[in-house]
């Protein structure tokens, strides 16, 4: 029986080496922070990262001071002496409440955003919501033969169909073919939307209609992994690939060239324009 | 490094994706197969000895790598020390596989890259679907 006073293990020598890395940061910025026993406030380095908000003593420390594991913890703002202040609270038992204090009123609103969205059930939620959006967009203008519902063989291959009533769900995570120890290493960098000490990335606003509006794409992201060997894209599936392994060209057939290539898709659009004039004249 | 104990302890109360007893075995020389109650919540994988309420310990999924070790065990490993690895003992290949895939889908990252993954797939569609309306106007 474990006796109440051990306090319970973490894997604290990889979290920080987590909170160090180069994978991406959602925000970082000094903050004031409240002590637990002494009742001054002191600036802190933070840097938050999915829902872990790491603490350093200055923006040069080696190691953070300490993490808040942000996950079911409500944000506020609250009545304080300190100017742009806002707390970290949790629902449960005993726990304590995070004071913190922000520079100045947009930091402050930034970082009270940041921080209300930085759960794992948040995110989770808003990658199912997209992935339900692109399910019925690829129902609703499912184009025969696109490569979305082409799967690497892997004993359930589809055959090339032609057939508009067979959308596939491009879905990541079920890869057959993935390799299971394919590790977490690779990291991706995009656009930072927000300029708050040039780091990263907005998350979205869940939308329901349709797109998603902060979003910055291009084609291929470069990514780094963290042990900083060099720009590698992130995983994409199998299938994008042609059977040379070329990454730019996707899977194409006569009648549903790949959307990269662009004069292809006007092409092949023409001609289904052409065939739509036809029929509609001929429905007159 | 300080650590809001109290919440990660609310967080190993929740449920779980999935948790069940499982050999387990520390990644440092001369740690020994123990029994148990291993329990995936979020991004974390929490740990018990049989009975007890309160975890052992947690490991943080983030920069890890999971790999099949046997047809019934795997094992977690963290990038910082790869060769380091804690083991799990499955009752079979099975049980093994799915936890396999459910760790590797674990971390906040591996949702992130989902995330950025649907985002580019939607905005390819809708590219291809204004197209297609702007030919339509154009041709009638």
């Amino acid at each position: 029986m474990k006796p109440k006073s051990d306090k319970m293990k973490l894997n604290e020598r990889s979290v920080v080496h987590y909170a160090t890395c180069d994978s991406p940061a959602d925000k970082t910025g000094h903050l004031y922070k409240k002590g637990e026993r002494n009742t001054a406030y002191h600036r802190r380095w933070f840097v938050l990262k999915g829902n872990m908000l790491f603490y350093f003593e200055d923006k040069e420390s080696k190691e953070p001071i300490g993490v808040i594991v942000l996950e079911g913890c409500t944000v506020e703002l609250c009545e304080s002496m300190e100017e742009y202040a806002f707390a970290v609270k949790f629902s449960c038992a005993k726990s304590r409440t995070y004071k913190m204090a922000a520079e100045s009123q947009a930091s402050m609103e930034s970082w009270v955003k940041a921080l209300s969205r930085a759960s794992f059930d948040y995110m989770r939620l808003v990658v199912h919501e997209l992935e339900k959006q692109l399910e019925e967009m690829q129902t609703l203008h499912s184009l025969p033969g696109t490569a979305h519902s082409h799967r690497k063989s892997s004993g359930r291959a589809k055959s090339k169909s032609i057939s508009a009533a067979a959308p596939a769900v491009v879905t990541p995570a079920k890869e057959p073919q993935a390799t299971y120890n394919r590790s977490h290493e690779e990291t991706v960098h995009f656009t930072p939307t927000s300029k708050e000490n040039g780091v990263a990335w907005d998350k979205p606003n869940l939308v329901v209609n349709g797109l998603c509006p902060t979003y910055q794409g291009s084609k291929t992201l470069p990514g780094k992994s963290c042990s900083n060997e060099g720009a590698k894209p992130p995983p994409v599936p199998p299938r994008r690939k042609t059977a040379t392994g070329g990454v730019t060209s996707t899977l194409e057939s006569p009648v549903s060239p790949g959307t990269v290539c662009f004069s292809k898709l006007h092409d092949w659009y023409g001609k289904e324009i052409a065939a739509l004039r036809t029929q509609w004249q001929q429905d007159q | 490094m300080r650590f809001n104990e109290k919440e990660l302890l609310c967080i190993s109360k929740q449920p779980s994706e999935k948790a069940a007893e499982l050999g387990m075995r520390g990644p440092k020389k001369g740690d020994v197969v123990k029994r148990r109650l291993v329990k995936l919540v979020i991004n974390f994988l929490f740990y018990f000895r049989t009975d007890d309420e309160e975890p052992a310990g947690a490991l943080l999924l983030e920069q890890c790598k999971v790999e099949k070790e046997e047809p019934t065990a795997f094992s977690v490993a963290f990038l910082d020390e790869s060769e380091k690895k804690y083991l799990f003992e499955c009752e079979s290949s099975e049980q093994c596989q799915e936890w396999v895939e459910s760790l590797t889908r674990a971390s906040y990252e591996s949702m992130r890259r989902s995330l950025i993954f649907y985002r580019s797939e939607i905005h390819k569609l809708t590219g291809k679907v204004s197209y297609l309306l702007f030919v339509l106007l154009f041709f009638f």
